[in-house]
């Protein structure tokens, strides 16, 4: 499908900036480091590296997907490539279609990576015997929580959605813009507790204005979980449901994205 | 911005038209299912509070670029190394911001809570290595709030515990304690897995029952660890702590059943006791009234300052070697603090002015200095008035001496009748083991289980003084008329 053909080159180009590169061996390096700093009690020792682990992801996450993303759409813009790709029978809507695709396929390149590195570490550290037991006994004696492996993934949708964002502003923002935009969409979507607490105000204005940022804007807070999955003992009822509830969320959500930007592209004068 | 056209060709208005209600209804869904999504949400934001709650309810992610960008465990481990060092170096005072903020960070730390209360309430004290005691509500407070952040740890509820039985001496708060420890829903990832709590907390159970005077619930506790422990061999017949766990689970058992029948009955004693008295009852030896009655202690106290702010606490009293005459100066007024279930911070009052310690009886004697003058900051004075009293119960005395006094005090009494005082509040009673001596019945008769009634209030020996500012600084001397009764 040409969609398909489409996000193919975006990774390919995505993948060929050293923007991308950088972000990534830092984040790796970083969660590698998580080890290190836990040197208390083995409980803490795990805690501090499961919780860099996840926010190193998180914070390396958000700046890679909104610095490829940004540039995915002006890019082809600016350099006039745009017109080589719409003067062939590809509708404009495969275009974005093939952007968000691509940009999808980023994210999940990018959070695979740094979460296969961490996933890697929770794995060693988790292990039942030394290397002095035997090489191949210690590399099978590890287990990897259930609940790292939901945090990754969340992250990853979270990510997904960031980037739907982002690709559906670069439809009709500079670049520049675009970043401004993108990261503070990202910040007030992770003020869901606040914005829940506005739609209970006693004023009906902020009770208004809270519910139309709450339930309208993209709810980045959704995802944040790790508090609870860095201690085990915390027990969450409904815990499927509400991942898979995050899921979906984020779906629907990157459709629309997807819908309003085929709107908006298809306006737009190249 | 992008130039948008003036026109907008036909086809893509017609294309616009289709998707267009279809993002509307993708929008909507999206809301929908957010809705679904905020009630489930607040399950992984506990101890946080929003944006309309006091500082009091905690920090929330959004008062914090860090935590925002998901480093607040981090933060939280990292400040508590800090806190270890802070510790180890004896900056005691800068340990407590650190823990209510590593608390607030991460309400899911529970060794902090453990720690940082246990610090709270032992590691400040005065010259004499005695616990600044107005730390003790601070410090209740974060293990209140540890508990209710994390109602699936036993840790934290047994911490809470441990500090009432040891610490205060609340039996009955420590009873409430333990038991909502030993009801936490077994963790399959716990080393005490199917159980919820650790077989200590029944063991702890079993001796606050005891501390309480409830002897048929401390036997069924027993028996409850008895049969765990049984469990436990079975699985691992072998292991040698199950077995030495199992082996005094039973003595336990078997003693208190044995205590009973020697303290209270006239029959099935034990060599210890040979006579046909209960012991609690039992008439001085030699004496030529042979009739059961309580012993009298014969209690006289002597409070002299032999320096401003230094108390000599002396008197009499008339047992074995053991006993322990609790002793506390407090300002007139002190009432203890409620238990919040959040504090922003664990200062205490610099006003206020309590001490509290304990005087040895050596043959029939007590005598003991307590110098409140060292530590300026702990012990204030500045009230108008004070009150210093002398007490003694049973309920935190050695084994030997509840022989014969019992459990609830059944057994000891003073002939100057002010000094014997009754704890009537229905939550500290004792079951009933003996007529005659205050308790309503039923009296239980060392075989029923379960035997859930308490009917004996617990007998104290007290005596108070009320004194003034002029007396602790030595302008005026204590006598005796100083001595007030206070209901």
């Amino acid at each position: 499908m040409v969609a398909i053909a489409i996000a193919r080159q975006t990774v390919r180009e995505a993948l060929r900036r050293r923007v991308f590169w950088i972000f990534l061996i830092v984040a790796v390096f970083l969660i590698g480091l998580g080890p290190v700093l836990g040197f208390l009690t083995p409980k803490e020792s795990q805690t501090i590296m499961r919780s860099l682990g996840l926010a190193v992801i998180l914070l390396a996450g958000l700046f890679i997907t909104i610095v490829t993303c940004i540039y995915l759409i002006p890019v082809e813009i600016e350099r006039r490539t745009i017109y080589t790709v719409l003067s062939k029978p590809v509708q404009r809507f495969e275009f974005v279609l093939g952007k968000f695709l691509g940009g999808f396929a980023i994210v999940f390149l990018s959070v695979a990576a740094m979460g296969a590195v961490f996933l890697a570490l929770v794995y060693f550290q988790t292990t039942a015997v030394g290397p002095n037991a035997g090489v191949v006994r210690w590399l099978l004696s590890g287990k990897v929580p259930d609940d790292m492996i939901k945090g990754v993934i969340l992250t990853f949708f979270q990510m997904m959605l960031l980037a739907a964002l982002t690709i559906f502003f670069s439809t009709f923002a500079t670049p520049v813009l675009n970043f401004f935009m993108s990261f503070f969409t990202f910040i007030v979507g992770n003020m869901s507790s606040v914005t829940e607490s506005l739609t209970t105000s006693r004023n009906s204005i902020t009770r208004f204005i809270g519910s139309v940022i709450h339930y309208m804007l993209p709810n980045f807070g959704n995802f944040n979980i790790q508090n609870a999955i860095i201690h085990p003992t915390s027990t969450i009822s409904n815990e499927g449901i509400f991942i898979r509830n995050n899921i979906v969320y984020a779906i629907i959500y990157s459709a629309v994205l997807l819908i309003l930007a085929v709107i908006i592209f298809d306006r737009r004068e190249v | 911005m992008a130039k948008l056209t003036k026109k907008i060709p036909a086809d893509v208005l017609k294309r616009r038209m289709a998707i267009l209600p279809a993002a509307v209804v993708g929008l909507a869904l999206a809301g929908f299912m957010q809705s679904r999504i905020d009630p489930d949400a607040k399950q992984f934001h506990v101890g946080e509070g929003g944006i309309s709650s006091s500082a009091q309810n905690g920090l929330n992610n959004e008062f914090m670029l860090l935590p925002l960008l998901g480093f607040r465990e981090a933060a939280a481990g990292l400040l508590w190394v800090r806190c270890d060092e802070f510790f180890h170096s004896g900056d005691y005072d800068a340990i407590l911001p650190l823990v209510r903020l590593i608390t607030w960070l991460d309400p899911h730390a529970d060794n902090v809570y453990v720690t940082g209360a246990w610090h709270l309430a032992y590691n400040f004290t005065d010259s004499n290595e005695r616990s600044d005691r107005r730390y003790i509500a601070p410090s209740q407070s974060l293990l209140v709030e540890g508990v209710e952040n994390n109602m699936n740890i036993p840790d934290i509820k047994f911490e809470l515990g441990w500090q009432r039985y040891d610490k205060i001496h609340d039996f009955v708060g420590a009873e409430e304690a333990f038991k909502l420890a030993e009801s936490t829903p077994p963790d399959k990832k716990s080393e005490d897995y199917p159980y919820g709590a650790p077989l200590k907390t029944l063991h702890i159970l079993a001796h606050t029952y005891e501390k309480q005077g409830r002897i048929p619930e401390a036997l069924m506790e027993w028996q409850k660890a008895i049969d765990r422990s049984n469990e436990m061999l079975k699985r691992a017949p072998t292991d040698y702590s199950s077995k030495s766990l199992n082996i005094a689970e039973h003595r336990n058992y078997d003693e208190n059943l044995q205590r009973f029948r020697n303290r209270y009955t006239a029959t099935g004693h034990d060599a210890v006791n040979p006579s046909k008295f209960p012991e609690v009852l039992e008439p001085p030896p030699g004496s030529p009234d042979q009739t059961p009655r309580p012993w009298d202690v014969a209690f006289s106290t002597e409070v002299r300052v032999v320096r401003p702010k230094v108390f000599k606490i002396s008197g009499n009293f008339n047992s074995q070697d053991g006993a322990r005459i609790d002793v506390r100066i407090t300002d007139w007024d002190y009432k203890d603090h409620a238990i919040t279930r959040t504090l922003t911070d664990f200062s205490v009052d610099p006003s206020e002015t309590i001490l509290q310690d304990t005087a040895s009886v050596r043959k029939n004697h007590f005598e003991r200095e307590m110098d409140m003058s060292k530590d300026p900051k702990m012990y204030s004075f500045s009230q108008k008035f004070y009150k210093v009293t002398l007490s003694y119960s049973a309920r935190t005395t050695a084994p030997h001496l509840l022989d014969r006094f019992g459990w609830n005090g059944e057994g000891m009494t003073d002939a100057n009748k002010s000094h014997v005082v009754m704890d009537t509040r229905p939550e500290v009673a004792g079951t009933t083991y003996i007529e005659g001596q205050g308790g309503t019945p039923p009296v239980w008769d060392g075989v029923k289980l379960p035997f859930p009634y308490h009917g004996q209030p617990p007998r104290l020996i007290r005596v108070i003084y009320k004194i003034s500012l002029d007396q602790v600084m030595n302008r005026k001397p204590i006598t005796a008329n100083d001595i007030v009764k206070v209901e």
